[in-house]
């Protein structure tokens, strides 16, 4: 590098001589500031640029830290929610403080970011916050589905928030299908525990529920996890009817993956529903659906 | 229950910053068709010994006005919105205009806007001044040439003369390849002081080495044969 350096200074000096010349024949205009001012107003120049673009990087990747660390602890929330086994009712008092916790700890990150993205910074560094803000828009969303059984609005979401922190419509939707994924392992896992206690014969209350309902005799779904079901069908439908611009910047990269990702969720879970609905009653007590597998599997 | 509300809302949502999208689009559609011709102009230089030049500085001067009005709707419209929100769509066009400012000064042209008369190039500042637009903003959010597209317009201007360095010398000039070679050594020593990231500007600024040695070879070659005029190279 050094002698780089010694070479190409060496060479700034000549450089302003050579122009000065040309400039003195070509447009016979008055001389030149000297070589040596000429030179040393570039490098002065690019010393205040190189500052400018430390500062910019380093804003930058602290901020990219941050919304790592948001992603990891969103994902541990939604962990603790995948034990919960019934929506639209209070957590279970464990899970509950557990996620609170987590909770408070992402609310004091986006807090700290603030400094970073005031004024014209806010847009600017937009995407590099964006993942960790999606994963947060999946688990609060998923923790609200399971409390209330409801699609969390963007307003919602946004007083989850310090006012600065940016809830676009892109995390938001990207966001939503990714709940689509949380809500695939929740149905079919809580289909199953639902369909085996009815395979042993332990006529709770569901089962009470299935013979006033029908009159047929024929089985049908518990009506908390057919709510699930007729959700996840309504989300996908909503998302289909959704028309996105060719031209919409952030949104278009993902959206035909992340759709095609949250349709095959949808149809797992409906076949899960028609599967435990069928054979239930065949299965042994305790089995549990693989979920790793594609539709096109046969996971039932 | 899913409120349908919520999908009704986030399509008005996207219909709305597609019409932003669009109303944009279409100025820097215009930017870059008028951006086009100015290059293609100022590509002229590489066909045109450097004392019949003046003609092809004016046409270019012109071309490079009327980029400026669209550059001003651009202004206009754009600062309704949040800068980096849209940054994007025009970046790219901004650069290219920028580099045209650059090499038509360098030229010779846009003597009024430099700092004095023998500065080969314009400042961020005077760029600016000369657009009419803020540069290099830190706090307010508007419209202006940031720091990036401005150091990537240096990288394109000093692409486009290491291409002129060898034509010189095919139109006879013996004398411009060592003027080149000067200011782009001069600007690469500059782009060194930067700690670059791996991004677009550090990917671009790995080329100047690339245009410096392209340069150097033809002046090289000029000198080993004696052919660089007398008195004019150090």
């Amino acid at each position: 590098m050094e002698p780089d350096t010694v070479r190409s200074t060496a060479g700034i000096k000549r450089s302003w001589d050579g122009l000065s010349l040309r400039n003195e024949t070509r447009n016979s205009q008055p001389p030149t500031p000297t070589m040596a001012e000429s030179a040393l107003n570039v490098h002065s120049m690019f010393e205040t640029f190189r500052d400018e673009l430390d500062q910019h990087h380093d804003r930058r990747e602290r901020l990219i830290k941050t919304s790592r660390d948001i992603t990891a602890l969103s994902k541990k929330i939604i962990f603790s929610l995948q034990r919960v086994r019934t929506a639209n009712t209070p957590l279970p008092p464990s899970i509950a403080k557990d996620t609170k916790s987590r909770f408070t700890q992402i609310l004091d990150l986006f807090r700290s970011t603030i400094p970073d993205i005031t004024g014209l910074n806010n847009w600017r560094y937009q995407r590099q916050l964006s993942p960790g803000i999606q994963e947060f828009i999946e688990a609060l969303s998923f923790n609200h589905y399971l409390t209330h059984q409801t699609l969390i609005t963007r307003s919602e979401v946004a007083v989850h928030l310090p006012p600065e922190i940016l809830v676009t419509e892109e995390d938001y939707v990207m966001g939503l299908f990714d709940l689509t994924g949380e809500l695939m392992r929740f149905a079919v896992t809580s289909l199953s525990a639902g369909s085996h206690s009815q395979g042993q014969g332990q006529s709770g209350t569901e089962a009470e529920f299935d013979e006033r309902n029908n009159q047929s005799g024929l089985p049908t779904l518990p009506p908390a996890q057919a709510g699930v079901v007729r959700d996840l069908r309504e989300i996908r439908a909503e998302f289909e009817s959704l028309s996105i611009p060719r031209r919409h910047g952030g949104m278009l990269r993902d959206y035909g993956k992340k759709s095609e990702v949250m349709q095959n969720s949808v149809e797992k879970v409906e076949r899960a529903a028609y599967g435990i609905l069928v054979r239930g009653s065949e299965r042994p007590a305790g089995w549990k659906p693989d979920l790793s597998a594609g539709t096109e599997m046969e996971i039932y | 229950m899913i409120d349908r509300a919520i999908f009704e809302s986030l399509q008005t949502k996207i219909d709305e910053e597609a019409a932003v999208r669009d109303e944009l689009h279409d100025i820097v559609q215009n930017l870059a068709r008028k951006g086009r011709s100015t290059q293609a102009t100022l590509s002229r230089a590489h066909s045109t010994p450097a004392e019949q030049l003046k003609p092809v500085l004016e046409d270019a001067t012109k071309e490079i006005l009327a980029q400026k009005e669209e550059i001003s709707r651009l202004r206009s419209v754009a600062d309704k919105h949040p800068f980096y929100k849209y940054n994007g769509l025009w970046s790219r066009e901004l650069q290219n205009l920028v580099s045209s400012v650059e090499l038509c000064a360098w030229l010779g042209g846009l003597q009024e806007y430099k700092s004095s008369s023998s500065a080969s190039f314009l400042t961020m500042e005077e760029v600016g001044k000369f657009l009419d637009i803020p540069v290099n903003l830190k706090e307010e959010d508007a419209f202006h040439l940031t720091l990036e597209e401005y150091l990537l317009a240096l990288i394109s201007m000093v692409e486009e003369l290491a291409r002129l360095a060898v034509n010189s010398v095919t139109l006879g000039d013996y004398d411009r390849p060592t003027q080149i070679n000067q200011f782009i050594k001069d600007l690469f020593s500059g782009f060194q002081l930067l700690n670059l990231k791996n991004d677009i500007l550090r990917k671009r600024s790995d080329g100047i080495k690339y245009s410096v040695k392209k340069v150097e070879d033809v002046v090289y070659d000029l000198s080993l044969r004696n052919l660089i005029p007398k008195g004019k190279s150090g």
